[in-house]
């Protein structure tokens, strides 16, 4: 279980101040997927990193488990849009799980299992000797997911994780992450700026204001059956609710980021 | 690209694609005919320059060269001259890379240490190997350790500064995402960091291998009694252009051949950290 409270973040430069996140909270069930959504600039990004370790708050509290986080640590994998970046491009499909197995000390005879269940799992079995470089921006995205289960995490931090994919691969993307989710029951936190994204893959989806004083506006839970079609009627009525909500923010977004101000 | 249609076409004979396969060929070697074609045209040029244009005792004519050359390679004269100045060229270099290389991670990933050591550093890289020479030979003589010396100041500067970028280059996602997995600090230094650096330290590399060519030429002009420019010089005292013209040669050829062997170590040793991914 992962719990925000009260959370603010101050951006603090040489003579400039940018509060990102001010009286964040926010509750995350164990094996739930949700989804933080709004216009770039809502601090979405900045509540993943904090949730990740990689950021401290300025106030406030976030712990895992009850836990304060501090740093990252063994429960929690952020999973990162540039898949080019987040692997490790000198080593095949394999060495790269085999390089998260290593640091996590899994002892070694573990190892070629874990590598032919994650691997299986996400379809690249037939590519196991291809270096990252050789494969599409889908299947970098599926060793990304791979490499992340294999260390066992309880919670998948996941930042934008499709957004640089085309629209096809996207759909299937989906699909191959709501079936691992539906095996594994990880815990997901998915951001995402993409209103369809958010109604078809959520249980819950966090609407965030756009900043300086980012909050979670609304959470809007999408119980509906999986897979979803955004044809569906309730789907589309989920979904046309979230763009009323948003639509002033989206404008705002805009005329901010046109203007030049900092975004967080 | 034209070598990868030309294979594509060969192994399959029957395909339609076959009946434009002499151009291929051509395609396949326009890059080689193309480059005798550009030597072979600059030595034309170069002999009617110097016969018919200037004096051919200060540009002696290609053929003259040759002449002169022949004589130097019987008698192993110039394979000595190369040999050591090789063996200068190379002790200076693989010191000051390994110094480079070690003193750059470091530098790249202690702030503290390189806020300290870069104003320093910033101002001693101007200081050339041509301008330490006076000072190298009264610190180690005129003798095999100021030329090491020369050449490891010209190489240490180049790989360090490079060294340097590439590990401030290396990805934030790359380092965040070891972490999460589970490495130490001393595990995303060594098997990411460090890693990632690695085209940035070849490049370095690279050109400071060009610039110990560039720079053992003046120290064993000014300061020895060997060498391919202790051979320019002793040949420029007794007038002999021919000489002259041989050992400038003997450097263009050495420099590229040494930077090709270079190139060939890398893609054997090094061919996976080369590689580059950029955005999904």
């Amino acid at each position: 279980m992962l719990q925000v409270n009260s959370v603010r973040k101050v951006y603090q430069a040489a003579n400039d101040r940018y509060v990102a996140l001010d009286g964040v909270n926010l509750d995350i069930a164990d094996g739930e997927f949700l989804c933080l959504l709004g216009p770039s600039g809502c601090g979405k990004s900045t509540l993943l990193n904090i949730l990740a370790g990689f950021e401290s708050v300025s106030a406030g509290s976030v712990t895992s488990n009850g836990v304060a986080i501090r740093g990252a640590g063994r429960d929690r994998v952020m999973f990162f849009q540039d898949a080019g970046s987040a692997l490790l491009p000198w080593l095949t499909v394999e060495e790269n799980v085999r390089f998260a197995l290593r640091v996590r000390k899994v002892p070694k005879p573990q190892w070629a299992g874990i590598i032919d269940q994650y691997l299986t799992m996400v379809d690249l079995g037939r590519h196991r000797g291809k270096f990252p470089a050789q494969l599409s921006g889908g299947m970098r995205q599926r060793l990304q997911i791979a490499r992340a289960l294999a260390v066992e995490p309880q919670v998948l931090l996941m930042d934008e994780p499709f957004a640089a994919l085309d629209a096809f691969t996207r759909r299937r993307m989906h699909a191959v992450l709501l079936e691992i989710w539906q095996r594994t029951r990880k815990t997901i936190v998915f951001v995402t700026h993409d209103i369809a994204e958010a109604v078809v893959l959520a249980d819950r989806i966090g609407v965030m204001s756009v900043g300086p004083n980012s909050n979670i506006t609304k959470l809007i839970g999408v119980d509906l059956p999986r897979p979803r079609d955004l044809g569906d009627p309730a789907v589309a009525h989920i979904f046309n609710d979230i763009e009323r909500l948003l639509a002033p923010d989206v404008m705002r977004a805009e005329e901010r980021s046109a203007s030049g101000a900092q975004v967080g | 690209m034209g070598r990868r249609l030309a294979e594509t076409a060969s192994r399959m004979p029957h395909d339609p694609a076959n009946v434009a396969r002499g151009r291929l060929n051509f395609e396949n070697y326009r890059a080689g005919l193309s480059t005798i074609a550009s030597i072979a045209t600059a030595l034309v040029a170069w002999h009617l320059l110097s016969t018919y244009v200037f004096n051919p005792f200060l540009i002696p004519p290609p053929l003259a060269v040759a002449r002169a050359a022949i004589p130097m390679l019987l008698s192993g004269e110039i394979i000595s001259d190369v040999a050591i100045s090789m063996v200068r060229v190379l002790v200076g270099f693989i010191t000051g890379s390994l110094v480079g290389v070690a003193m750059g991670v470091l530098l790249g990933r202690i702030r503290l240490l390189h806020d300290l050591l870069d104003p320093i550093i910033e101002l001693l890289r101007y200081l050339s190997p041509t301008a330490m020479i006076p000072i190298a030979v009264i610190w180690f003589g005129i003798g095999e350790l100021s030329k090491y010396f020369l050449i490891f100041w010209g190489t240490f500067f180049i790989v360090l500064i490079n060294t340097i970028a590439g590990v401030w280059r290396a990805p934030i996602a790359r380092q965040r995402a070891a972490e999460c997995l589970g490495a130490n600090r001393l595990q995303i230094f060594a098997l990411v960091v460090v890693p990632s650096a690695v085209p940035y330290i070849v490049t370095g590399m690279r050109i400071a291998m060009a610039s110990s060519f560039m720079s053992i030429i003046p120290a064993e002009i000014l300061a020895a009694d060997s060498g391919i420019g202790y051979l320019l010089q002793k040949s420029s005292m007794l007038l002999q252009t021919n000489r002259i013209f041989v050992a400038l040669l003997t450097i263009c050829i050495l420099g590229f051949v040494v930077d090709r062997i270079f190139r060939l170590i890398v893609d054997r040793t090094l061919a996976r950290y080369m590689a580059f991914v950029s955005q999904t």
